[in-house]
């Protein structure tokens, strides 16, 4: 079953399609390249400028099947290699989302193909299970999970007792890990996005942790977290050192914090593994390109004698439609479609 | 293609073999402390042209150079002094950092936002090649678009067609390069909305809050005060405060005091709406506009499709509304609100009504 699939929840208009695990075709507007079949269109840099870029983006995504099956000639008929639409509902931003939804409610009636309606946490979820067209890698799915989802968004632990059926068992108060990582960087003017300038600061002085931030939330015996705490504790730490040393001990500050919303992740994982009993982990979500975050959250789940599963390409980190895609193969199965296509509607802040 | 293999010794050679082709014009294939670079003078068009023809180039990014020294860098982007001394902190080192570009370089280089990347890096044939050369080069990375960079110059030959390889003339052979990661970008130029100044502040309410819950408790006080106030239009307060002054605290407080109990930060997604079961409100809308950082961006987070009749819309960094103040006025009823820290646990809030930037 082929499914293409739409995210425009954030920043990035995004298309795929995906048949199973597979990915055949994968779309997301900032990481393609002019080409001559964009139609001559000059790309603008505006940020969530879907309703400009949804069209092309989903365009391409389909072209691309000709890749996967040679014997595709007529572009026209790519549609008719589609067996679903699928589309994320939420969470997001609405005028965002909107686009998204539209258009595939524009394809599912004009294709007359079902829809299916996908939460982007799902997704990030999902992200883990991901295979190229060559299904690779081909790692088999075995229940129960603990999801661990961190991005600029969001920060989430789940239980996934079988597919589709997501537990909650702690999720932030206010800030997400990602924006924590992000909004220190800029406070030392290290501009944005934050975690990657982060991450190699701190490696060129061995992760260390010399200013010891407070650790929100690591006393209290619920998995929830809170970084806004810690941010502003860091902000105002930053705030009376003089200019000189803060710029001198810049590496240090950034090591630090980011040693302690690791130390926050990675503890409160383990927590949920020991709460739960369930030590097969998979992760996802920007914050999880983090290699240093990989290597402590491996050593963790190691000791715990579980397993953990990171998205097995660095695209899936981010957002992206792929991640979409093989949530909506799931919930096919499951013959979860979207009944009155009409009514669906975005949900911006929709939970698991 | 000529290629040419670096050694110990012949580091003179290939420099000088280097320059000349660059200074006709020429593409060089050159090893980095990254990945394999493709080499041009940056400030010569027809060397920009044939750059482009090989690599198409990408947009969303400009087209990064190398420079040599604090001197070039100066003389080819806009650096404030307290910038300069976080860069002398960090650079050399393997990240690009993009700035406002003095445009001494090609055009083509720039982003649309007319700024430009720059790399000052730790590796001395680099550094002593546009040393000698005396312009800054670009450091785009050989590879073909949407593909992997490459460690070592076979593989990158391998991708090439026939015509791209006779674009290019000379490739420097270090053999395999160490699997370092391609450099980290830093964006360090500046929003380019206006920021909305505070007006008289004589006739502000004051409150000081002893703590988040006290913060809380006079977010809901200052909402239930104005809610027969206005007049059938959406209700929006404006939050003004560094980061960590507790706006979202204040936020949570008058979601709490709507029933609402699972608010969050919207920084990433920029908006999040809740639905409310309320005989005046049927919706609040949290806004973040910290990340917005063009008038472009105000434009697509949904700010004037949200004020209708019966919304409620919390704006955290609401002084980046800019001239949507105008338009918000217009149709709103607003509070404003700064919030300031005092001490770790206090903070001071004013409430203001009258703005200097209100009114048509």
């Amino acid at each position: 079953m082929k499914i293409l699939a739409i995210d425009t929840s954030a920043d990035e208009t995004a298309a795929a399609v995906i048949e199973g695990r597979r990915i055949i075709s994968n779309v997301i507007y900032s990481q393609i390249q002019i080409h001559k079949e964009w139609g001559g269109i000059y790309p603008t840099l505006a940020k969530r400028a879907h309703e400009e870029r949804i069209e092309g983006v989903v365009e391409r995504a389909l072209k691309r099947i000709k890749n996967y099956e040679l014997r595709i000639k007529n572009e026209d008929g790519l549609m008719d290699k589609i067996d679903a639409i699928a589309v994320t509902q939420g969470p997001g931003l609405a005028i965002a989302l909107e686009v998204g939804i539209r258009k595939a409610k524009e394809f599912a009636v004009k294709y007359q193909k079902p829809l299916i309606a996908v939460n982007h946490l799902e997704g990030h979820l999902y992200s883990c299970f991901a295979q190229n067209s060559n299904s690779q890698p081909s790692n088999e799915i075995k229940f129960p999970y603990l999801g661990l989802i961190i991005s600029g968004g969001h920060t989430q632990i789940v239980l996934i007792k079988e597919h589709l059926k997501y537990q909650t068992v702690g999720e932030t108060l206010d800030d997400a890990a990602g924006e924590a990582l992000d909004k220190a960087a800029k406070l030392l003017r290290l501009g944005y996005p934050g975690g990657p300038v982060i991450e190699r600061l701190a490696q060129e002085v061995g992760q260390i942790d010399k200013y010891h931030f407070p650790r929100p939330m690591l006393q209290s015996k619920n998995l929830d977290f809170s970084f806004s705490g810690l941010k502003t504790s860091f902000y105002y730490y930053v705030r009376e050192l003089p200019e000189k040393e803060k710029i001198k001990s810049i590496k240090y500050l950034v090591s630090s914090f980011q040693e302690a919303v690791f130390d926050v992740i990675v503890k409160k994982t383990e927590s949920a593994i020991k709460q739960t009993g369930v030590s097969n982990v998979i992760v996802g979500g920007g914050v999880c390109a983090n290699l240093y975050l990989r290597k402590l959250l491996r050593k963790m789940v190691k000791k715990n004698k579980g397993t953990i599963v990171f998205p097995p390409f660095e695209y899936l980190t981010g957002d992206n439609a792929a991640m979409i895609g093989i949530v909506a193969g799931y919930k096919a199965q499951a013959n979860q479609f979207v009944k009155n296509i009409d009514q669906l509607d975005r949900v911006t802040r929709m939970s698991l | 293609m000529r290629t040419l293999e670096l050694t110990q010794k012949n580091h003179r050679s290939i420099i000088n073999e280097t320059c000349k082709v660059l200074s006709s014009g020429g593409l060089v294939v050159f090893p980095s402390d990254t990945v394999y670079g493709l080499l041009a003078d940056a400030t010569n068009k027809e060397a920009v042209d044939r750059l482009i023809a090989v690599k198409e180039r990408p947009f969303g990014k400009a087209i990064s150079v190398f420079i040599d020294s604090w001197e070039m860098l100066g003389k080819q982007v806009e650096v404030s002094v307290s910038q300069k001394k976080i860069l002398k902190e960090i650079l050399p080192g393997a990240f690009t950092v993009i700035l406002p570009s003095k445009h001494q370089t090609d055009i083509r280089l720039e982003s649309e936002h007319k700024t430009l990347g720059i790399r000052l890096i730790k590796h001395s044939l680099v550094n002593q090649l546009i040393k000698a050369y005396g312009k800054p080069l670009t450091a785009t990375s050989a590879n073909l678009s949407g593909k992997k960079p490459h460690y070592q110059l076979s593989t990158f030959q391998k991708e090439l067609s026939a015509k791209k390889i006779k674009l290019i003339d000379l490739a420097i052979d270090a053999g395999k390069l160490p699997q370092n990661k391609p450099s980290t970008v830093i964006d360090l130029t500046k929003a380019t909305i206006e920021i909305l100044r505070q007006g008289d502040k004589s006739m502000d309410d004051i409150y000081i809050s002893k703590n988040e819950n006290a913060t809380k408790k006079i977010a809901q006080l200052i909402f239930n005060q104005n809610i027969t106030k206005t007049g059938n239009k959406p209700l929006v307060f404006i939050l003004s405060g560094e980061l960590g002054a507790g706006k979202t605290i204040f936020i949570k407080g008058i979601g709490e005091g709507l029933g609402i109990n699972n608010i969050i930060s919207p920084t990433y997604t920029i908006a999040y709406e809740y639905p409310l079961k309320n005989k005046c409100f049927d919706k609040l809308l949290h806004f973040d506009l910290y990340q917005i950082d063009s008038k472009q961006d105000l434009q697509r987070v949904g700010i004037e499709e949200a004020l209708k009749t019966k919304n409620v819309l919390l704006f955290e960094w609401g002084e980046k509304v800019g001239n949507l103040i105008k338009l918000i006025n217009k149709r709103a009823y607003i509070v404003y609100i700064n919030i300031e820290y005092v001490t770790e646990g206090s903070r001071k809030l004013r409430v203001s009504y009258n703005h200097e930037n209100s009114g048509d």
